[in-house]
């Protein structure tokens, strides 16, 4: 039988504010514990909410992003549950009015090629705090400090095939949000994180499966292992005949396994209703598409344009595009008089290299363009040009400059490259003899020993036009 | 004020919660050392336990909160002690302000000051019954469906609720959040007039405060000529206690006297207003008292049957027992009642509905204000103080008490209880009702109004 | 509209209140009561046709306010070790949860 799997993913970004969705306590990471608290995040008697106008800026920017279509009018709802780590026993969160609806991005796929996932809803949300449940022997310890951070929540329609898909899409989410400005979307630091539903049905069928939920999901690679052991798990259920329940569960990174968290009838009954103590959120028109020109160029249009403007491979476009800043950094160097093939060949080597070892650019990008036109020139090889590239990555300094230092400038004096070229000559009259034979392909090697006389310095180019002449005559 | 509070507290009354002398001198130095005496200067209110202050415990009354001191003050306590006023004392209540009675305190009920066998009303009836008995010219009290201008119908004072939106509610332990409004009782309309003058204001703390221009100082004209009294047919049925129905004809023929042109109208709605305000009250109750759990402040109570089979283990029976056991009869029965409401399945059939009940009840407001009238009038409870135990067996009965009071709470409109006489010896009030944010008419009529009736004597 | 014992547990559950096995009926007599007085609220069907379907009524402002970005520290008399009733290094304490629920 063959199985097709129906994943969606419900994605919560930490907005990138200061001050928190509801109070004006910091979202300040690595604080120490309960410290970033107030009366309304502790969720002390008698204390209100008022919301965050950048939180909802942020969010709006990020329904822009996705195409979605943001309300004028959304409404605040209390999602009720117990647990330690949530002050007030609610959530203020958005439910039947939420800030967006629709939307979709576009999604390398494996398998599909790029694939339109479609968004169902973006809304904005309170974080809860952190439950430590090994911080103290036998206790759960509670810490308050990311409890009323700023959240949107992007609920993906069920358009993801694969849990490969699952994590592209991720990759593509995260990609987005991070060039829009909307979030550092970190798993590490707890601002990006997954909630991963699914399920599976015969290929071809168009209805869906009994879906489970999977939380707990704590990396990219994790949500692909989680997925992947669910889909086995509902897989090996269905072919057994058995029926696969709606539950909840929880994966355990260290055995690769999912654990029922809790069942449907035992599923909570959120009881969600508009919280009184927020009026309507009302967006003016002109601040919605305000917030839209805010927007930079989103990494889909920019992979675009680097291939239309620059005549680049869309694979070149895409590994530049995946980041802002390198991308900008790629058109500074165009900009600067790089020629754009050359540009994204050293951004793609060296340049990535160390921007991905030290996070960032060791070498302006108007430097690298110099650089690449004295090579163009012929001022220094290409292998001499990457040894200049490290040194001003290590200490700084104009390429020319450095080359120079570095005694890399190649040798195009013709009195120079006659005097290594007769001492090469003089040294292989064995080559020089057949060469003159009809073996040409000995020019190559006798290009070599001169290179190599010269201790590298000498222009590849002249010394063969050099040895050419002499050979002939 | 001191020897005040300890005779009051020796009385049996049991008004008061937490005082001592030391706040209170406190509170007098705090007052005496502005640099210029506020329009408060030096006045001792006695403040509903469900107003927090971090000089005293704020318990709403409850064992949740038994001793439970919070670390911040009231926009409303800010804002009074900035005009010189003290906290004489944190007042009885029924508990987290759910009742109509002040029979369902954990720290006991309150007793009428007339006639300690009968209840002074609720759930602010710590407060009315201080300033009925002379301890302090003014309090302030809550109201979520009435709980102030009902106790000041009983109590024989005056009792204020403004516009939901003109008083800031940050530091008001939240009950009903889209009914709650901080209000305040005075032994005349004067002094009740100027301790919400202090408090009304935006709130950045609040969202649901409006910005409007301050309230000015009261002063009643010299007749109510021009003046369009409304009296809603709803609320004076066949059926009206007849000393309250004398009361309210007194203040009636006065009002005419005065110069006010007196029209009945129609309110067809209102009977709606109690079965929608006991389906929105304890929704909305149910939320806001979930965060009262054991685990942040508050006590803990220990369980004393094993009920740790529970699945969820240890921390489930934390919650359930300390919320089974910090909480009265009569809050777990809001709590029930609201999670049931909101419940899958049920939400539309009641919550629903009662929202949009709401909103008729709000029309017919907007309908009887547009069409000229200026003030509504109404008698204030259906009929004057009961007698403790008479109605804690029923509490649909309890809940009735409120009959004339819930709908301007659903409508968010400001409304007042001024005393208009007494029948065998009860106090009796009458309510006026007015258009939103109009609290100046409304209380410059009862400025005038109250210099024309005897509070004191008999009516009929 | 009738609600049952079984109506009341389920939603003490929700509430997490414990309710003792001998306080179940009378609290379903009164939940009873209760439900069944605001269920009149449904009898509402005739005046409810003849009317526009009305939204929801919120008195207030119209539209909430926005707060700016602005990180401002709390402003407490007293920090929270003060007020709890466990507070171990610098975090509230909390009995474990069922092991089903730890995330
Ligand atoms: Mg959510
Ligand atoms: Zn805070």
């Amino acid at each position: 039988m063959s199985w097709e799997t129906v994943i969606g993913l419900e994605v919560h970004v930490q907005l990138a504010t200061r001050s928190k969705m509801f109070c004006a306590c910091s979202t300040g990471f690595g604080a120490p514990p309960n410290t970033n608290v107030c009366p309304v995040c502790l969720g002390l008697p008698g204390a209100l909410p008022v919301p965050n106008r950048e939180a909802v800026r942020l969010a709006v920017r990020a329904a822009h992003a996705l195409g979605g279509r943001v309300a004028e009018r959304s409404i605040f709802a209390r999602k009720n549950y117990f647990y330690p780590d949530l002050p007030k026993g609610y959530q203020i969160s958005q439910y039947d009015a939420p800030l967006s609806i629709g939307g979709g991005i576009g999604v390398d796929t494996p398998d599909r090629g790029t694939v339109e996932v479609s968004i169902e809803r973006l809304h904005v949300e309170e974080d809860a705090g952190k439950s430590l449940h090994d911080r103290i022997p036998g206790k759960t310890a509670v810490d308050l400090n990311r409890a009323g951070v700023p959240l949107a929540e992007i609920v993906s329609g069920p358009d993801l095939r694969s849990p490969a898909e699952a994590r592209a899409y991720l990759v593509a989410i995260k990609q987005l949000l991070i060039y829009a400005g909307v979030s550092e979307c970190s798993m590490e630091q707890g601002s990006l994180r997954v909630d991963a539903n699914i399920s599976i049905r015969r290929g071809g069928d168009t209805g869906f499966g009994t879906k489970t939920e999977i939380k707990n999901l704590n990396s990219f690679a994790n949500v692909e292992r989680a997925l992947e052991a669910e889909r086995i798990r509902q897989e090996g259920m269905v072919d057994r005949g058995e029926r696969v329940a709606q539950v909840t569960l929880l994966f355990n990174a260290a055995t690769g396994q999912v654990r029922p968290m809790r069942s449907k009838e035992e599923s909570h009954d959120y009881r969600y209703f508009p919280d009184p103590d927020l009026p309507p959120l009302l967006l003016s028109p002109e601040w919605i598409e305000q917030i839209r020109g805010e927007l930079p160029e989103l990494p889909a249009a920019k992979r675009a344009r680097l291939v239309s403007a620059y005549g680049l491979t869309g694979y070149d476009a895409a590994v530049l595009a995946s980041e802002r800043p390198i991308a900008d950094y790629f058109e500074a160097a165009a900009r600067a008089g790089a020629p754009a093939k050359s540009a994204a060949n050293w951004i793609l080597g060296e340049v990535m290299t160390g921007y991905n070892a030290r996070g960032g650019f060791a070498v302006a990008p108007a430097d690298l363009a110099d650089l690449i036109s004295l090579v163009e020139r012929g001022t220094v090889s290409l292998q001499a040009a990457k040894k200049v590239f490290g040194e001003m990555a290590a200490s700084g300094g104009a390429p020319a400059e450095v080359a120079e230092r570095l005694g890399l400038i190649q040798v195009r004096d013709e009195a120079a490259l006659e005097q290594w070229a007769e001492a090469v000559l003089a040294a292989h009259p064995g080559e020089v003899a057949r060469y003159r034979a009809g073996e040409a392909k000995l020019l190559g090697f006798l290009t070599g020993q001169v290179m190599k006389r010269s201790q590298g310095k000498a222009d590849p180019k002249g010394v063969q036009a050099v040895l050419q002449r002499k050979l002939t005559t | 004020m001191a020897s005040r509070l300890e005779e009051v507290g020796r009385s049996g009354l049991n008004a008061t919660l937490a005082w001592s002398e030391a706040a209170l001198l406190a509170e007098a130095a705090r007052a005496d050392a502005m640099a210029t005496p506020g329009p408060l200067h030096g006045v001792p209110l006695a403040v509903k336990d469900n107003i927090v202050t971090t000089e005293q415990p704020t318990t709403c009354g409850s064992r949740i909160l038994e001793g439970y001191r919070s670390p911040y003050n009231a926009t409303v306590i800010e804002r009074l002690r900035a005009a010189g006023a003290m906290v004489a004392c944190k007042s009885n209540l029924d508990e987290f302000a759910m009742g109509s009675s002040t029979e369902h305190s954990a720290y006991g009920r309150v007793q009428h000051p007339l006639d300690p066998e009968r209840v002074p009303g609720g759930s602010s009836g710590g407060s009315a019954a201080l300033v009925a008995a002379g301890v302090v010219p003014a309090g302030l009290g809550s109201e979520t469906g009435g709980s102030v201008r009902q106790p000041a119908s009983f109590c024989g004072i005056v009792g204020v609720k403004p516009t939901y939106g003109r008083v800031s509610r940050y530091g008001l332990v939240a009950f009903g959040s889209s009914l709650d409004c901080v209000s305040v009782f005075g032994r005349t309309v004067a002094d009740a007039a100027s301790v919400l003058t202090v408090m009304a204001g935006l709130d950045s703390r609040d969202a649901t405060t409006v910005d409007r221009p301050a309230l000015g100082p009261v002063t009643a004209p010299a007749s109510l000529q021009g003046m369009t009294i409304g009296l809603p047919s709803e609320y004076f049925p066949a059926d009206l206690d007849p000393g309250v129905k004398a009361g309210c004809d007194t203040a009636i023929a006065r009002m005419r006297d005065l110069g006010a042109r007196v029209v009945k109208v129609s309110l067809p709605h209102s009977g709606l207003a109690v079965p929608t305000y006991y389906v929105i009250a304890p929704a909305e109750a149910a939320a806001n008292l979930a965060r009262y759990d054991g685990a942040r402040y508050g006590p803990r109570f220990e369980q004393d049957r094993a009920s740790r089979a529970d699945r969820g283990g240890d921390l489930r029976a934390l919650y359930r027992t300390t919320r089974g056991k910090g909480f009265g009869p009569e809050v777990r029965r809001r709590i029930l009642v609201g999670t049931y409401v909101l419940s899958a399945g049920y939400y539309d059939a009641y919550y629903g509905r009662a929202q949009a009940a709401r909103a008729r009840i709000g029309s017919d407001f907007t309908r009887a204000f547009g069409s000229g009238i200026d003030l509504l009038f109404t008698p204030t409870t259906p009929t004057p103080a009961f007698k403790a135990g008479e109605k804690t067996g029923d509490p649909v009965a309890m809940y009735l008490a409120d009959i004339f009071v819930c709908p301007a709470s659903l409508a968010g409109l400001p409304a007042m209880s001024i005393p208009v006489g007494r029948t065998e010896g009860l106090p009796v009030g009458g309510q006026l009702i007015a258009a939103p944010f109009e609290e100046a008419k409304m209380l410059a009529t009862a400025a005038l109004l109250e210099r024309q009736l005897e509070p004191e004597a008999e009516v009929r | 509209m009738s609600v049952t014992a079984k109506d009341v547990e389920h939603v003490a559950r929700l509430a997490e209140l414990a309710v003792e096995p001998g306080e179940l009926p009378e609290l379903t007599a009164q939940m009873d009561r209760i439900v069944g007085f605001v269920a009149q609220l449904g009898a509402d069907r005739a005046d409810e046709a003849d009317e526009a379907v009305v939204e929801r009524y919120v008195p207030g402002p119209e539209a909430t306010p926005l707060r700016e970005d602005v990180v401002r520290p709390a402003d407490l008399a007293f920090p929270p070790a003060a007020i709890a009733p466990e507070f171990v290094e610098g975090f509230f304490v909390v009995p474990k949860l069922g092991p089903m629920e730890e995330s």
